[in-house]
């Protein structure tokens, strides 16, 4: 069977019956850590330590999901503080 | 379903496409033999290609590693197979191997691919970065680094949501889902196996709290953290972002400790971790650097002067045992040690540990054979028939054997051996028409 190139996900999609679930529940919980993130980063920068308050989140968590989304350009790095211990993190608008 | 293809014929096998596997494969082709170079990574490179900076020079790895995977991927004597595993390997006469691989489908079609990074930006899923060693996330659709060779993209298909973002913003067309396992009978006249090394899991250790302490790293995650190609902007604590001020080393996170199976000294860890201290002292200028050993190992060329140029930059030596590593609530350890000198018990904090984990050998190479049986020594690295008069030589007649996959040992000895397997494997072929 000939399949059209740009759109062979589909095809593959159809040939294993949908989607696999542990790949769906990933993005989920990613799409969710992500939201969170960026909410609470569009009142002014945060640093991991402030997000992970605001949030209730552990702040390896944060860190973690803070540094994918500055490699995923979303945010930026912002200063550091007058201790040299902590940048702010802020949003890439 | 998979394609069965037909038969192949190279003069060798390399099977591992680290340094030493590179550089065996090199020396067999500009002597004008057929090589083929099956790597089961997404990129050749092997460990030389993730590191910072290279003992005792301090000369930036990827300035070494990329004009010679450049050599090795643009010669023609040579064809490398990236995301290939070896099935098993008959030895059908004195002239002739066969061995079964098989190309796990990468989804994209890699000479199409331009490296844009389309796909990568529009890809929705982040999961752990394994060239990163988990402390950043990657795409779903991603190129694995920057100097990953070949540089061209692959799709994670255990965590695709199939949502075909990827195809739709790829300007050449060249993502696949279509694409199958290939599976191909290979006929070849003698193997090298340059398989490497693999580094023991510190969660064997309990006692030094990696996974559950978020502060304690492994001595590859700081590699990463030392490279331009770093996971963060700086170095950073990953339990918090703190940067760091009080560090500390490890060492023998893993070796010469028979209650994990792993006796022997890793031979490397003492240089690089002194390497890395040294790296540290530079990027963080005010940051105080200790590094616990038991006896440092500085026996190669240059290496005693590292160790004392080191001494003089202010690392900080102590000889101690580290017994456990506990955690303090914002995140700093307490490390407890006998100081080896006065038979002491101690205590020291730091904000920051790196564990210089050991050297052992990756699973299954012993399985690679059938019919014919490829010894390994005590150890479980592959085994020299020959050490002295014939190092490279295995069990195997034809079968040599380069770099890590005899144990534990830094680039430049890597390089030794491969040297040595591939004029090896070069008499053998010439003697075996
Ligand atoms: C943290 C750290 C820092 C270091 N720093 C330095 C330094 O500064 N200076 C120095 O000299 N040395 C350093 N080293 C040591 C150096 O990394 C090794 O000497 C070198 O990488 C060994 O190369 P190799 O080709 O033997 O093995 P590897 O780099 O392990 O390559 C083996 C390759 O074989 C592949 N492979 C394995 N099994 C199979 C299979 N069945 N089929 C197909 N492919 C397979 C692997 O995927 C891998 O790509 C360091 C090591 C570590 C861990
Ligand atoms: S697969 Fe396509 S979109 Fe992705 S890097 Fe390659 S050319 Fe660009
Ligand atoms: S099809 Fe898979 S790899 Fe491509 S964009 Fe969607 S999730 Fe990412």
């Amino acid at each position: 069977m000939e399949v059209e190139k740009g759109k062979t996900a589909k095809y593959l999609r159809e040939k294993l019956g949908g989607i696999p679930e542990q790949a769906k529940e990933r993005l989920k919980e990613f799409n969710q850590q992500k939201k969170k993130i960026t909410e609470a980063l569009k009142d002014g920068e945060l640093t991991v330590k402030q997000l992970s308050e605001k949030l209730e989140m552990p702040s390896h968590e944060v860190m973690y999901n803070l540094s994918s989304l500055v490699k995923y350009g979303q945010v930026l790095v912002g200063d550091i503080d007058d201790m040299d211990e902590y940048f702010t993190y802020k949003l890439n608008k | 379903m998979e394609n069965t293809i037909k038969n192949i014929t190279y003069d060798a096998l390399v099977i591992g496409g680290g340094i030493a596997g590179g550089e065996a494969a090199l020396n067999l082709a500009v002597t004008g033999f057929k090589v083929l170079l099956v790597e089961k990574d997404l990129s050749v490179g092997g460990k030389m290609i993730m590191l910072s900076k290279v003992f005792p020079t301090l000369d930036c790895s990827a300035c070494i590693t990329t004009p010679k995977i450049s050599e090795i991927s643009r010669h023609p004597n040579i064809t490398i197979f990236t995301g290939t595993e070896v099935g098993n390997i008959r030895k059908v006469s004195d002239t002739e191997f066969v061995a079964k691989v098989t190309k796990k489908p990468r989804y994209v079609h890699v000479a199409d691919c331009t490296s844009c990074q389309l796909c990568e930006q529009a890809c929705p899923v982040s999961v752990s970065d394994e060239y990163q060693y988990g402390l950043v996330g990657r795409k779903a659709a991603f190129i694995p680094f920057s100097i990953a060779s070949p540089k061209a993209a692959a799709i994670d298909i255990d965590n695709c949501t199939l949502c075909g973002a990827c195809e739709k913003v790829c300007p050449t067309n060249c993502i696949d889902f279509t694409m199958v396992p290939e599976t191909m009978n290979l006929h070849v006249r003698t193997v090298i196996l340059a398989t490497g090394f693999d580094l023991i899991d510190p969660k064997k250790m309990p006692r030094y709290g990696y996974g559950t302490f978020k502060n304690v790293l492994t001595a590859m995650q700081m590699e990463r953290q030392l490279a331009p190609t770093r996971p963060f902007n700086t170095i950073l604590r990953p339990g918090d972002g703190k940067m760091p001020d009080k560090l500390a080393y490890v060492l023998c996170a893993g070796s010469r400790d028979a209650t994990v199976g792993n006796p022997i000294c890793s031979q490397i860890c003492c240089m690089y971790s002194i390497k890395q201290a040294q790296l540290l002292m530079g990027a963080l200028p005010m940051a105080d650097v200790t590094i616990y050993y038991i006896n440092i190992r500085s026996f190669g060329k240059g290496f005693e002067e590292f160790y004392q140029q080191a001494k003089g930059m202010g690392v900080n030596f102590v000889k101690g045992k580290i017994g456990r590593i506990t955690e303090k609530e914002n995140g700093n350890l307490t490390l407890r040690y006998e100081d080896i000198n006065t038979g002491k018990l101690m205590e020291a904090d730091h904000d920051m540990v790196v564990l210089s984990t050991g050297v052992v050998p990756p699973k299954g190479i012993d399985g690679l054979f059938e019919g014919e049986t490829l010894y390994m020594d005590q150890f479980n690295f592959v085994k020299q028939s020959d050490p002295l008069a014939n190092p490279s030589k295995t069990s195997i007649d034809g079968v040599f054997v380069a770099g890590t996959a005899t144990g534990p040992m830094d680039i430049p000895d890597s390089i030794l051996s491969a040297g040595s397997a591939s004029s090896e494997a070069i008499s053998y072929l010439i003697q075996h028409v």
